[in-house]
């Protein structure tokens, strides 16, 4: 039946094909390392960050003011100017990678403050009078406290990382993103929606694995 | 060296005229981004408020928002592109798809943000059900709703770059020209980014200016007494306070 | 001590008192009065501007912060309980800072629940599943569980309900018959801390010390118009709290069982088959059996060897005007009349007059 629609019947020719099979689970392989690396990078950056925010007065309009101009340049601009700053070639998976690790610290330190400031005060008192020195405090107590208001900005922060992934297909780093290019270059809709709809998928499924790491971290909210 | 590059580059009174020149671009870019918020906000911004005021939907409205947020722009508009065969539709529909989920959940959670109390004494004063969402509920969820708009002004004034792929104008151009004409390009794709990224600012700054002027003094000073807490090694406040 | 802040504002101003040790001394005064700060500045959360805190004649500046905070134990008013962390393992927070081994630390917690009153069982749940009075109880053992010398209470019973509230503060004064910690105790409500202290601080905004002195002689003779005013009404009433009601005659009283016949006449007080009162028959009404439904609701009771307040209070409270007095069971046995209350106060402020 659903064979009789061109559309579905152009994808399964094209899926039909073992190269193109091949093509498109490699493309899905980079796009999951374009996608997760940065996010991995951008959290890791952001929490000491935001962290520092909420100790010194000065750093928190600065790093809010500078995160949200760092936000006003175009995925597509960071992407080609990138070798410019790195020194890197054109054709190179790090540009993609920490242009995104940007975007993404720059999407995750406001909740990383917002999620601290969420963390009742008295509770941070009640820890410094017990005898906690800060790092341990800041490790053992307010973090725990703050993971599902962080969870929030890091599901975001996924999302848009997967999506701005394909972005990087106009310079031919673009994981799933390249079945675009391809799709409108040989005006050819198939890979364009099959890409479209592993990218969705992928979402998902990474929406998924965050939802159940929170809700794994956060037992204690439930009982 | 690329600083004076970009340097030369503005200043070449070449980039500044014709139908390739920056004034042209700008304009172009700027009124894809305003059409399409405005039709994000006419789609948005009523279907938000009232399901933030009925309080049916909201779960499913904020999952549709997220997913909708996962969907690639560029893929969106090249498939568009192949079957409408419309530059400029296939453009502001894409565009529009990745406006509405901020303004979505910024008019949501505006409206949710309105404490039950408020709305309780609203109820209990007799108000309809539209007076309660006209005069208490949307003043308060202004801070919320705006703060939606600018999320969305700023990812659709990144995202129209992505327009230049179909052959459309704006400041994209500066950027794909750019990385076609190899090396030499590179001044000229810098010069694309910093301009985006200005435009982007100044729109901002006017929608955050707009917004001091909308949003009433009461609600921005309730905002400001409950907001961010004090770090001054003071005495905490006795209960009931 | 003195505490100015960075803008200028005198938190706490010189000011200087003694915690007796194994006592409780309470801080009492309106917000803003540099209480807080004052308790704060004992565990170093808050550094004097100048001036010097002593713990056992040790200056607290000479140990580091946080070593010295996990020998001193903490109350707060939200009791300050980690959500993420089960109701145990909160109260093991300090020992195993210290190096506890967990095993250890967990089997000394289970003890301090059930010191603190708690069933051992609700070691395993939430702080988010026990009622207030709870969490403030396992606030209480989380504090203890160091077995520091010192104890520092900031308003830890102003958040629960006032029936709450009062079973709390008879708690910590067993607790404390039992321990016998120096305890340091904030509250903004005079009557906790004319309830709780041996020794009472009163301080005005601005954290000057208007009085410092035991609950008795802050009630009879408030130093200014202040510490009266923020003493309160009723004061004279209340420093009957204070004066032990032994002197009292305590009269005969008819009693009737219920369910038995009632016999005699005037007014006669029904007790259930211990001895407990139950209520009160008119002069007018004799029944052929007592029954619950036929008293009237008696007054407040006395318990034997309690202070002159409760003795007039159930008199006065007493539809027959006569207080009923019980024994240590409940158990009536006999009554106490307001004029000779009235009379052995005059007795006994006489004879102190002297």
């Amino acid at each position: 039946m659903l064979a009789d629609v061109p559309m579905f019947a152009d994808i399964g020719g094209y899926l039909s094909s073992p190269s193109n099979r091949d093509k498109v689970v490699g493309l899905l392989g980079e796009h999951i390392v374009l996608a997760v690396a940065p996010l991995l990078i951008g959290l890791a950056v952001a929490v000491p960050l935001g962290c520092a925010a909420q100790r010194v007065r000065w750093i928190r309009p600065a790093l809010l003011g500078t995160s949200s101009v760092l936000y006003t340049v175009p995925s597509l601009a960071l992407f080609v100017i990138m070798p410019g700053i790195l020194g890197t070639r054109i054709l190179d998976g790090v540009n993609v990678v920490v242009a995104l690790a940007l975007y993404t610290t720059a999407l995750l330190v406001r909740p990383v403050v917002d999620a601290l400031d969420a963390v009742p005060g008295h509770l941070v008192a009640a820890a410094t009078a017990m005898g906690y020195r800060p790092v341990r405090r800041f490790v053992a107590v307010e973090l725990p406290i703050a993971i599902s208001v962080l969870a929030a900005g890091v599901r975001v922060a996924s999302a848009s990382n997967i999506s701005l992934v394909s972005v990087g297909a106009f310079i031919g780093i673009g994981g799933l993103g390249q079945l675009f290019t391809e799709g409108f270059q040989t005006r050819y809709p198939a890979p364009i929606v099959i890409g479209i709809v592993t990218i969705l998928a992928l979402a998902l499924a990474m929406d998924l694995l965050l939802v159940g790491l929170r809700w794994a971290g956060t037992r204690w909210e439930r009982a | 060296m690329i600083f004076s590059q970009v340097l030369a580059w503005f200043g070449d009174p070449q980039n500044w005229s014709g139908p390739g020149g920056v004034p042209v671009r700008v304009a172009e870019h700027l009124y894809y981004v305003l059409v399409t918020v405005l039709i994000a906000a006419a789609i948005a911004i009523p279907l938000g408020l009232v399901v933030g005021h009925t309080g049916r939907g909201g779960l499913v409205l904020v999952g549709l928002a997220n997913s909708m947020r996962a969907l690639p722009t560029l893929g969106l508009l090249t498939f568009l592109f192949l079957v409408v065969r419309s530059q400029g539709v296939s453009t502001v529909v894409a565009l529009v798809v990745l406006a509405v989920p901020p303004v979505l959940a910024g008019s949501y959670a505006g409206v949710h943000s309105v404490e039950r109390d408020i709305v309780d004494a609203a109820d209990g004063m007799g108000m309809t059900s539209l007076q309660r969402l006209w005069q208490v509920e949307l003043p308060g969820a202004l801070p919320l709703l705006f703060g939606g708009l600018r999320s969305a002004v700023l990812q659709v004034v990144a995202t129209t770059t992505v327009a230049a792929y179909v052959g459309l104008g704006g400041l994209g151009r500066l950027l794909l020209d750019g990385l076609r004409s190899g090396p030499g390009g590179y001044p000229q794709m810098v010069a694309g980014a910093l301009l985006t990224a200005g435009l982007a600012i100044v729109l901002d700054l006017l929608l955050a200016g707009t917004g001091r002027l909308v949003v009433p003094s009461g609600v921005r000073l309730a905002l400001a007494g409950t907001g961010g807490k004090s770090r001054r090694p003071g005495p905490s406040p006795p209960s009931g306070e | 001590m003195t505490k100015r802040f960075d803008d200028g504002t005198v938190a706490v101003a010189q000011l200087d008192l003694v915690a007796a040790e194994g006592q409780i001394t309470v801080l009492v005064g309106p917000s803003g009065c540099g209480k807080t700060t004052s308790l704060r500045m004992v565990n170093r959360m808050v550094e004097p501007t100048s001036g010097a805190v002593l713990i056992e004649g040790r200056d607290v500046r000479s140990r580091p912060p946080a070593e010295l905070r996990r020998g001193i134990g903490y109350v707060i008013q939200q009791a300050g309980l980690f959500p993420h962390r089960t109701v145990l393992d909160n109260v093991a927070t300090v020992p195993l800072l210290t190096g506890t081994a967990r095993r250890v630390a967990r089997a000394r917690a289970t003890e301090l629940l059930e010191l603190v009153g708690l069933p051992a069982e609700l070691g395993r749940r939430y702080p988010a599943q026990l009622s207030g009075g709870q969490q403030q109880r396992v606030g209480v053992a989380r504090a203890l569980a160091a077995d520091p010398p010192v104890l520092l209470m900031d308003e830890p019973f102003s958040a629960v309900d006032p029936v709450v509230r009062e079973g709390l503060q008879d708690e910590l004064l067993r607790l404390q018959c039992e321990l016998g910690k120096t305890i340091l105790f904030v509250t903004h409500d005079i009557d906790e801390a004319i309830k709780l202290g041996d020794a009472v601080a009163v301080l005005r905004t601005g954290g000057v010390l208007a009085q410092f002195d035991p609950p008795p002689r802050l009630l009879a003779a408030p130093a200014d118009d202040f510490v009266a005013g923020f003493v309160g009404r009723d004061r004279g009433y209340r420093g009957l709290s204070f004066i032990s009601a032994d002197g009292v005659a305590v009269h005969e009283l008819a009693t009737v069982p219920v369910g038995a016949r009632a016999c005699g006449h005037g007014w006669r007080l029904a007790v259930d088959g211990a001895g407990r009162p139950r209520g009160w028959l008119t002069p007018a009404h004799t029944p052929d059996v007592v029954t619950e439904q036929g008293l009237r609701a008696g007054g407040s009771l006395h318990r034997l060897g309690g202070p002159m307040r409760s003795a007039l209070d159930a008199a006065l409270s007493s539809p027959s005007g006569l207080g009923v007095v019980v024994d240590e069971r409940g158990a009536a046995m006999g009554g106490v009349l307001a004029e000779e209350v009235l009379a052995a106060w005059r007795r006994q402020r006489g004879a102190d007059a002297r």
